[in-house]
């Protein structure tokens, strides 16, 4: 962990005996996928597994591999729901900690809301969200906005309220002015309780874009999902499984990073 | 911070690019399908990609349908403009409910669905439905088949209906005894699993049971504001079903451009079976989209003693066949 706190890696030796722990990392990855597959692949041709309950992995590869612009535009699309709504979510969730944290009237008057918003089933409001956003790419983004937002919400809020209050005490009688407060003591020490938010986050918003696209659009890994379904075409289906797997453990991947260069004291994951 | 909100910002950009680019000239509409992209519907993607509505002056979006999206509440409400709504069974249930939605012309113009059971199994006739297992959907076709048993003499009790779930895997495993599948898209998954041979279907129609489906709907805002958009959007949809069907290479390839992971092999049979209930029954004189009044009278009077609807529905307003009739019978026929 304290090797992402340095300074740009110097070049040569001391690079490459940096770089060496991330590249037996990857080829435990590497390994460990490929062992994954075989056994995948063994087992179905060894026990005789139909192809309605389990494709082979080298099946679904070449159903990817027959038409791949279309699981490429799905996974694109896919992904920019995720995204946007997930970018929405963490936004709206950040500054409604903050607010709250401030104004408690607010809280008491408005977390009872979000809880009960909650707790509506999102697949209640997607056809809801359909009559209002119509087969946009931000109706889509909304519901990922929708699960993404409130967890976001009560782990910040969380966050802010462990903060120390000496060291508050401290920056205060140094004169800090409440802004620089929030901004150099309370948010980055609430950051590893956002990151567990954002961690959640990003799978809860791809679910989000999915459902989305079950109320009727043209692309998407949900679209070609729901297609296959329908019609049938297992392999077709595995396929959008894979793509959204690779999607939503990529989007993780990701979120995971930037945790550990942003929060580089060392969250406790 | 900063990455953030230039994220979100080129992120919405796409979104918002298509409210910008507005066709000029034009009136915009959308259609708004009974399901996904697949050749049932077409005609009005060729009728799209071949222009015919930009003709007619209408700047058309096909908006794909999907589970649990009422096509009756979207025209109804006008977050779309023209509908493929499930069939003359929604639009009586829309009309009960007082959803100011008017049906311009029919697809299917018999029962697209039937019910299969194993050709070398012990059903060989209706009477042999007793004490079986069938599965069927609880949107429409559970009444046809109460209705169909009913005829012969058998009472709900006598034999058990359960929903079906989306796949078929139930009954070529051979759990259940009877069930329900579309002419175009399960029974295709039928054939190819079990084989045409190994299959006995049992048709609504031999029972003097019709339930047309597939049903062209607008608000009736858009009926008595936008007459000539309705002839307009009417005219070009013939026309591309009229090339649809007579050019099926041209209708399955714009279907699998839309979209690509579809199975050609199923959407080629899909098309075939579409055309024939397109052209069955009143519209193999009519022409494409004919509203056969006493095909929707004989489905209505049919739910009405079921009791699926409540009271009678005005038939006349529901079913308006005004638009269609202003296109000549000779550009109608398929």
């Amino acid at each position: 962990m304290s090797g992402a706190v340095a300074l740009p890696a110097p070049r040569g030796a001391a690079g490459l005996r940096r770089a060496a722990p991330v590249l037996m990392g990857l080829g435990r990855l590497v390994l460990g996928l490929g062992i994954a597959a075989a056994v995948w692949e063994g087992a179905v041709l060894g026990f005789g597994i139909r192809p309605e309950y389990l494709p082979r992995l080298s099946a679904i590869l070449s159903t990817i591999a027959a038409t791949p612009e279309a699981y490429a535009a799905g996974f694109l699309r896919t992904a920019l729901e995720t995204l946007i709504g997930f970018a929405a979510g963490v936004a709206v969730g950040v500054l409604n900690g903050v607010l709250f944290l401030r104004a408690p009237v607010l809280r008491d008057m408005l977390f009872p809301v979000f809880v009960v918003s909650q707790t509506i089933p999102v697949i209640a409001f997607g056809a809801l969200v359909v009559l209002w956003f119509g087969n946009t790419l931000l109706a889509k983004a909304v519901i990922a906005f929708y699960l993404t937002f409130f967890p976001v919400t009560v782990n910040t809020l969380v966050g802010l309220q462990s903060v120390d209050p000496r060291q508050m005490a401290l920056l205060r009688s140094f004169g800090a002015t409440g802004r620089q407060v929030l901004l150099r003591l309370l948010l980055p020490s609430a950051l590893p309780q956002i990151f567990v938010a954002l961690r959640l986050g990003a799978s809860l918003s791809l679910v989000g874009a999915i459902v989305g696209e079950w109320f009727g659009d043209t692309t998407g890994l949900g679209v070609i999902l729901l297609q296959a379904m329908y019609t049938e075409q297992v392999t077709v289906m595995w396929a959008a499984i894979l793509c959204a797997a690779v999607l939503g453990t990529g989007f993780y991947a990701l979120v995971a990073l930037a945790e550990r260069y942003l929060v580089f004291w060392g969250a406790e994951a | 911070m900063q990455r953030r909100t230039l994220l979100t910002a080129a992120a919405a950009a796409p979104a918002i690019l298509p409210f910008v680019a507005r066709a000029q000239g034009t009136q915009k509409a959308t259609l708004r399908l009974k399901w996904l992209a697949q050749t049932q519907f077409a005609g009005f993607y060729l009728a799209k990609a071949r222009g015919y509505y930009e003709a007619e002056g209408i700047d058309l979006t096909i908006n794909p349908g999907g589970p649990n999206l009422l096509t009756e509440n979207l025209v109804a409400t006008g977050a779309d403009t023209f509908g493929l709504s499930g069939g003359t069974d929604s639009v009586f249930a829309a009309r009960e409910k007082n959803l100011p939605v008017v049906c311009i012309g029919v697809s299917h113009q018999q029962t697209p669905f039937f019910f299969v059971t194993r050709a070398d199994g012990p059903i060989r006739t209706l009477q042999d439905f007793k004490g079986k297992t069938v599965t069927t959907w609880y949107t429409g076709a559970n009444y046809v088949l109460l209705g169909m048993l009913a005829k012969i003499g058998l009472k709900p009790g006598d034999f058990t209906m359960q929903p079906q779930q989306v796949s078929v895997t139930p009954f070529v495993e051979g759990q259940i005894d009877v069930v329900t599948a579309t002419k175009y898209n399960e029974f295709y998954t039928l054939m190819t699993r079990m084989g045409r041979e190994k299959l006995r279907t049992f048709v609504a129609e031999d029972e003097g049971i019709t339930f047309p489906r597939d049903t062209l709907i607008v608000s009736e805002t858009t009926a008595r504001q936008k007459p000539e958009t309705v002839r307009g959007f009417l005219r070009a949809s013939i026309k591309g079903w009229r090339d649809a069907l007579k050019d099926q290479k041209a209708g399955v390839d714009v279907v699998m451009a839309a979209s690509p992971a579809l199975d050609r092999a199923h959407q080629e049979f899909m098309l075939v079976e579409a055309g024939k209930l397109m052209t069955a029954g009143a519209a193999a004189q009519q022409g494409l989209f004919w509203i056969d009044d006493a095909a929707i009278r004989s489905a209505h009077d049919f739910l009405r003693q079921n009791d699926v609807i409540k009271q009678p529905v005005d038939l006349a307003k529901a079913y308006d066949g005004s638009f269609l009739a202003a296109i000549p019978v000779a550009d109608r026929m398929a």
